[in-house]
């Protein structure tokens, strides 16, 4: 009994089976058919990816020039945030589905590189021609691949410097004047500690360079957190001052197998900073927790010096009861201050079906037509001379005086945000390790030992 | 009191009785003791603990974010402005929006809200439909392997979501659903392990004789299916249905990736646009309160409506 009943379940099953099948059969040529019915264009469509939602209007202005000059090409951008961005288009780019042409990140770009999925520019008609020099100053090095091709076209690029509120420092009974020319050594701190100092404010009113300041009880830190740099290479958190030693990431500008963080001079640098915690002339871990927001901190009065990256001045323009300035970096051992210098650029997908129209929209984005329009966004800083200048027009109509930012190229006062294979992994690395430093439980000679770990990666 | 009155004698009791009535009475409209206060108390500040977190949501939302950090601690809206949910809602110029502290992205308010309603229900009543089906099976229908199949659903459970995204979208991408709703439905349009798990508990608990005696009067084990278990179980279904439906109005990480444009785009990822756009920048607060309530309400809703039936489940017995 057992066993026929066990049969007809099964024949039953197999009918339903069939049914099944040929439901989703049915339901699959309804949706293939409404798919190829939109492909059934003889326009070129590319999709372009981008991260920096405040640059978007810029980029539809460009797409709108580009598909003027273009008729058969249309361009869609799709705008995704930071984290959301790169896990998509990682994900996209492993199962084939990724745009043509994305906002490429140095942090991720080698990685990219080593596994095939970019296009070299090149290789491609429309930007055969293209020439590094036409941008900022090293900026389209960065972007030459190990085997000597171009993944990347200039887009923009990014420097640091200290915002600050007039308002605080008259307070404390300084001018803007006062943040001029600061000094900095990793031994005693020099002018730009006595500055942190004097700017820290605790509940009972004492200064930081006062009798009785409580460290424990600080109301205003002298000096701004934005974590601890373990995710980034300390970008705006210590790289301006591990580079005024002198000290640079790695040994060769670009691609090299070796990163130096076994150097007593950036250890110095970490140490120095952030031993201001314990001072109580910076936040500490704790209390700015994992995500950072150095603007908040100024906005709200809890940091007086407030040191970021370029892009993110727009964050500082629209804080309500803040009198913005922007101050350079101190000037460290070096005899000059140095900032880091980051560029990003527009990448060409491997998987593109449309390779030269997409070398044709980098082109134009690369142009000073598009770099241009992007400029008198106000935004960022385009990478091309003629972008660069219009950014400036654009922030001094905004009321913000950029040229600290601006100088440290001009002089060439910079240090390369380190470009190598294993990105990913050597962030992985030194992220936990920056951490620990920054929370008080490693000092920075720890990182001799990470420097080890980091540069196993290249065995 | 009434204890030690009727502890006098029996002519006391008659006192006593009309002592416990009038105290019935007072219970009734009861004079507020020293307990009750501290209970009514307790009561109050735990329900202001837990409204407090909305009402900080809403307090932010109707804040301006220039005005919000030199202002945190305000416990009313800094700058009040409907700027927030203008931005929500996509009525903002980007120009607009920008300047507000908010990001450049378009917002299709109304197409994400309907994208999600679709996506949710669509999943909500194909799952549970095919997972009771199996539930069903698993429970009632005796045929060779049953366990073994029903244990490897179970272990399902235990795979990590994040290991079945690749091969799943690879496999939407070869069906050339991305970027459609089907595309972002189709994981979870058959069966979901915990479901069936779920589902399966309560229908064994479904009394073998009710079954039988459907069977012995000729219907079919679909009849059977149709006509006696859901029915019965409607308490149960009710309870996997809410709580698939919030899952899949909360899901974000999918619908990100299968989504490109707006004709896929879902609430919670369009509401992405609010978080922290680069590194380093700071989210749009107020937007994103705003955002966040206004996502959060169909579930707020969902769950006025149906609280008593998810807690009656709970307590569900079988037969009634």
């Amino acid at each position: 009994m057992e066993s026929t009943r066990g049969s007809s379940a099964g024949r039953r099953s197999r009918r339903g089976r069939r049914l099944a099948s040929a439901a989703i059969a049915a339901g699959l040529v309804g949706v293939t058919g409404c798919g190829s019915a939109t492909a059934a264009d003889s326009r070129t469509t590319l999709d372009y990816w981008l991260w920096e939602a405040q640059q978007l209007p810029a980029y539809e202005k460009c797409v709108d020039a580009f598909e003027a000059e273009h008729p058969d090409i249309d361009v869609r951008i799709t705008q995704y945030g930071w984290d959301d961005y790169w896990q998509k288009l990682t994900a996209a780019l492993v199962a084939g589905a990724g745009p043509d042409v994305f906002t490429n990140h140095l942090t991720k770009y080698p990685g990219y590189v080593t596994r095939d999925v970019l296009l070299p520019l090149d290789s491609l008609e429309a930007t055969s021609d293209f020439d590094g020099s036409e941008f900022q100053e090293g900026l389209a090095d960065l972007w030459r691949g190990l085997d000597g091709r171009q993944y990347g076209m200039p887009k923009d690029f990014d420097t640091i410097a200290i915002f600050y509120d007039e308002r605080m420092l008259a307070d404390a009974g300084m001018t803007p004047e006062d943040l001029e020319g600061l000094t900095w050594n990793p031994e005693d701190g020099g002018t730009f500690e006595d500055v942190i100092a004097h700017l820290s404010v605790d509940a009972n009113g004492v200064r930081g360079d006062e009798e009785g300041f409580d460290p424990n009880n600080v109301v205003t830190y002298g000096l701004g957190s934005n974590g601890s740099g373990g995710d980034g290479h300390g970008q705006t958190q210590w790289s301006w001052l591990a580079g005024a030693t002198g000290w640079t990431y790695t040994d060769a500008k670009v691609w090299a197998e070796e990163y130096n963080y076994d150097d007593p001079r950036v250890q110095a640098a970490v140490d120095w900073l952030f031993g201001l915690v314990e001072k109580g002339f910076m936040p500490p871990y704790e209390q700015i927790g994992s995500s950072p927001d150095p603007a908040q901190q100024l906005g709200s009065g809890t940091a007086a010096l407030s040191p970021n990256g370029s892009w993110t001045i727009g964050s500082y323009t629209e804080l309500d009861g803040v009198e913005l300035g922007v101050a350079s970096v101190p000037i460290g051992p070096v005899g000059h201050p140095v900032s880091m210098y980051n560029g990003l650029g527009d990448s060409i997908s491997a998987q593109t079906e449309n390779p030269e129209a997409a070398a044709q929209f980098v082109s134009f984005l690369g142009s000073d037509t598009c770099q241009v329009i992007v400029g008198e966004q106000g935004v960022v800083f385009p990478a091309r001379p003629a972008g660069t200048a219009a950014a400036i027009e654009a922030f001094r109509a905004k009321g913000v005086d950029v040229a600290p930012f601006i100088n440290l190229v001009e002089h060439q006062y910079t240090v390369l945000f380190p470009v190598t294979t294993h990105p990913a992994d050597v962030l992985s690395i030194l992220e936990p390790a920056m951490d620990a430093i920054y929370i008080g439980s490693r000092d920075a000679s720890s990182l001799t030992q990470v420097n080890q770990e980091i540069n196993s990666l290249f065995e | 009191m009434t204890q030690l009155q009727s502890a006098t004698g029996p002519g006391a009791e008659a006192i006593a009785r009309r002592g416990a009535t009038r105290d019935a009475r007072r219970r009734r409209r009861p004079r507020p003791s020293a307990g009750r206060v501290i209970a009514w108390v307790v009561l109050v500040v735990i329900l202001l603990i837990t409204i407090f977190p909305f009402y900080w949501m809403l307090r932010t939302a109707l804040s301006s974010n220039s005005a919000l950090y030199s202002n945190a601690t305000s416990l009313l809206p800094v700058d009040f402005t409907w700027g927030g949910f203008a931005r929500v809602f996509g009525l903002q110029s980007t120009e607009e929006a920008i300047a507000a502290g908010g990001s450049g992205a378009d917002m299709n308010f109304w197409r994400y809200l309907a994208n999600s309603v679709i996506v949710a229900t669509g999943i909500t009543v194909c799952q549970v439909f095919f997972s009771a089906m199996a539930a069903y099976a698993f429970s009632r229908l005796r045929w060779r392997g049953r366990n073994v199949v029903f244990g490897i659903f179970l272990l399902s459970l235990m795979v990590p979501l994040i290991f079945t995204l690749l091969p799943n979208f690879l496999l939407i991408r070869e069906l050339g659903l991305i970027d459609t709703l089907l595309g972002i439905m189709l994981p979870g349009l058959f069966m979901a392990p915990f479901a069936i798990f779920f589902l399966r508990q309560f229908f064994l608990n479904v009394p073998l004789e009710v079954e039988e005696a459907a069977l012995v009067d000729g219907a079919s084990k679909v009849r059977v299916f149709f006509s006696l278990i859901i029915p019965m179980s409607s308490a149960p279904i009710a309870t996997v249905s809410i709580l698939t439906y919030i899952t899949a109005w909360n899901d974000y990480f999918w619908p990100l990736m299968v989504s490109y444009t707006d004709r896929s785009r879902v609430l919670t990822v369009a509401l992405g646009a609010f978080q922290a756009q680069s590194p380093q920048g700071g989210p749009d607060w107020s937007g994103l309160m705003a955002a966040t309530l206004i996502a959060a309400l169909p579930m707020i809703v969902l769950f006025a409506c149906f609280a008593r039936r998810i807690v009656n489940s709970i307590g569900f017995s079988g037969i009634k």
